[in-house]
């Protein structure tokens, strides 16, 4: 195998782990890649011993950890210890721990380890010193450890029994369990020395369902901490928290606008038509996000847009829109353009001095972090579902903004990254995007108009702004006029990848002179941009003049401020420039004889 | 023992154990015990039983798996459930 195939294989088996969370499916690529470790190319920026210790049974944990944090680049030695050694693991410089001195260990703990628990005799002050004394039992077990080893300890925090004795007065009780473990958490937490991390799993518990994240059963059973069908969840939450100890924390969040930010597409839709705010479902489930997002922005991570459209679109919402949380000024770069997504990210990382490894991607399109994905591996691609109200949870799944501390600086650093950063040359291209566009597997039907298409084709002509020649309108009985007539000629495009099929994404319609095929309209749907559609076209196009016995075909561009992008489609296909009138309009003819047929990476069916 | 529902359930278990334990060469019989699969850890068991609870989507209680000698007694327990 060479070495860009074993390459892969590591990427594909680092990218499977991060889209399950299937404790079954996991440890198949567990197996998978300690099976094939000699030959995968696993990139690796740190090598640490970590030990793991607890008062619950930590056998599960090793295999998955150490998946895991190779998928963050972090090498491990693993010494797992038995259970409920704990105590004696980290307070004897002798035990297995402390001869094996650390980098970093984890403390996995069920909530029914505490050495003392309150009783409804107890009074007020009693149990406010036993809260205490539990606290330090902790904090000191931790800081012997440390001071033995030097090491940094993650320290599983306490989840909620799954039962609850004194009902719903329970919150208003001292005694109650659950209130002690609460107070516990927070005592233990607000006294935490630097070395000492919080793996909030009492979050994860109550996120996921107390009594689905832990079985009693399998506690009894085998002093299990998490019910497996949610240990991946531990898994890599705690790996996540080990590697921003070793500096993993990813710095920049890119996200796309269109159906990421705000629904629907500013280019077609139009500011009143893209949804944000209250009002609508989706509309508030997009404000969540934004508001969401600022918060990451707010502890330091830097915001930027990578977006296809046109600048002036793009920016419109932030500049206009009463009900966007998010505004310019919250980001450090803000490109929109019709470059493939990896290209830009690249420039960011040149222009802001950061490594891509510290890039976090979020978009919509199924394509585009594919795209990503095969070009730029290092950069962390969020898997994102079709549903915006989830996007908060996604992005928080991946703990790719894990930070162990938090400082002034952070806050300041999205005004300091601005003012380095400016947008030049574009230049910087990542070679193979038609590589990339063959792997699409795109297959595509272009057919004359037919009855049962009309109301999509009549939807595409009247919703089309962007790639629009004439922004000819056309309402149905004309569109079906043009179907009819035999004057007119007329084609729509279908088509699909291996993400699945896109439906009708284009349209064209003209007129039969006596030599020549005069296109009244052509345009179609942003999704499909850059994909070969246009050149696939015109050779349809061609094709059908030549059957037509006709010479010419002939088009105009219209400007209308929105179709910019497609100014020079004609002068890109090989058309000659017959006329430029006074409102910037050109007319463009292409003679049949002369033109080469266009290469373009779409398999045509019949 | 001997029944259709028992053959089959006893199957689907085979090719469970084989999953769990990374072994296509077990057979399973109503005898075997968890001395008789040299993977058969305490940790595998636990992993045995989350798979079978998902296969059949049953849930065994404590003092089910708590009693059990050997796989014939498992085939039992999962029809009694199903």
């Amino acid at each position: 195998m060479s070495a860009a195939d074993t390459e892969l294989n590591w990427e594909k088996l680092k990218l499977a782990g991060m889209l399950t969370n299937d404790y079954f499916k996991y440890l198949k690529l567990c197996k998978k890649r300690r099976k094939t470790l000699s030959s995968l190319d696993i990139k690796r920026r740190k090598k640490i011993k970590l030990a793991i210790l607890g008062s619950a049974n930590t056998d599960f944990i090793p295999e998955p950890l150490e998946f895991s944090l190779d998928s963050h680049g972090i090498e491990c030695e693993i010494l797992n210890t038995p259970f409920n050694t704990y105590a004696y693991q980290m307070l004897a410089p002798d035990s297995l721990v402390g001869n094996f001195k650390p980098d970093v260990v984890l403390v996995v703990n069920a909530p029914f380890s505490q050495p003392e628990w309150p009783d409804i005799r107890l009074s007020g002050a009693e149990l406010e010193s036993m809260l205490q004394r539990t606290a330090e039992y902790w904090l000191n077990l931790c800081n012997t450890l440390h001071a033995n080893t030097g090491c940094e300890i993650i320290f599983d925090n306490f989840i909620q029994l799954p039962w609850k004795p004194n009902g719903n007065l329970a919150p208003k009780l001292d005694f109650d369990l659950n209130n002690y473990i609460s107070h516990l958490n927070f005592k233990i937490a607000q006294a935490a020395p630097s070395f000492l991390h919080i793996h909030d799993v009492a979050w994860m518990a109550a996120h996921h369902g107390v009594s689905k994240w832990f079985d009693l059963k399998y506690w009894h059973h085998a002093k299990l901490p998490v019910s497996l069908n949610y240990l991946i969840y531990y898994i890599k939450n705690a790996a996540a928290i080990i590697s921003s100890l070793y500096g993993g924390m990813k710095k920049v969040l890119v996200l796309d606008l269109d159906n990421t930010l705000w629904g629907g597409v500013i280019g077609d839709d139009g500011l009143d038509g893209i949804e944000v705010g209250q009002g609508t479902p989706a509309g508030e489930a997009f404000l969540s996000f934004q508001k969401y997002i600022r918060q990451l922005k707010d502890r330091g991570i830097l915001l930027a847009v990578c977006s296809k459209n046109d600048e002036v679109n793009a920016k419109l919402p932030f500049e206009q829109h009463p009900e966007m949380y998010l505004k310019l000024d919250d980001f450090v770069c803000f490109i929109a353009n019709w470059e493939p997504k990896p290209n830009n990210l690249l420039i960011m990382a040149s222009k802001l001095n950061l490594g891509i490894d510290s890039f976090v991607f979020v978009d919509d399109s199924p394509a585009e972090r594919d795209l990503m994905r095969t070009q730029l591996s290092d950069v962390v691609t969020i898997e994102l579902n079709n549903d915006p109200a989830s996007y908060p949870a996604l992005i928080d799944e991946h703990s790719p903004f894990e930070l162990t501390s938090l400082s002034n600086e952070d806050m300041e650093r999205t005004n300091q990254y601005k003012e380095n950063f400016n947008r030049e040359s574009l230049l910087t291209t990542v070679s193979n995007y038609d590589d990339y566009l063959v792997s699409l597997e795109q297959h595509a039907t272009i057919l004359p108009f037919e009855e049962g298409r009309l109301d999509r084709i009549t939807q595409l002509i009247n919703k089309t702004n962007q790639f629009n020649l004439t922004t000819s309108r056309k309402n149905r009985t004309e569109v079906e006029a043009i179907m009819q007539d035999d004057k007119y000629f007329s084609a729509y495009v279908q088509l699909s990848d291996k993400f699945g099929n896109h439906g009708i994404i284009s349209v064209i319609f003209g007129t039969w002179t006596d030599d020549a095929l005069v296109i009244d309209g052509w345009l179609m749907s942003c999704r499909t941009l850059k994909r070969g559609v246009e050149k696939m076209t015109c050779n349809y196009l061609v094709e059908q003049v030549k059957i037509n016995s006709r010479k010419h075909v002939i088009g105009t561009y219209i400007p209308t401020g929105r179709n910019t992008m497609v100014e020079n489609l004609y002068s890109d296909l090989g058309f000659e420039l017959l006329e430029t009138s006074k409102t910037c309009v050109t007319k463009w003819a292409l003679d049949i004889d002369l033109y080469t047929i266009a290469e373009h990476p779409i398999t045509i069916k019949d | 023992m001997g029944s259709m529902q028992h053959d089959y359930v006893l199957k689907k278990l085979n090719k469970t154990f084989c999953e769990v334990f990374d072994n296509d060469d077990i057979v399973l019989t109503d005898n075997i015990t968890a001395a008789d699969i040299e993977e058969w850890d305490s940790l595998a068991n636990v992993r045995l039983l989350v798979q079978i609870e998902m296969d059949f989507n049953i849930n065994f209680s404590s003092t089910e798996i708590a009693d059990l000698q050997n796989v014939g007694e498992l085939v039992d327990l999962v029809i009694s459930r199903i």
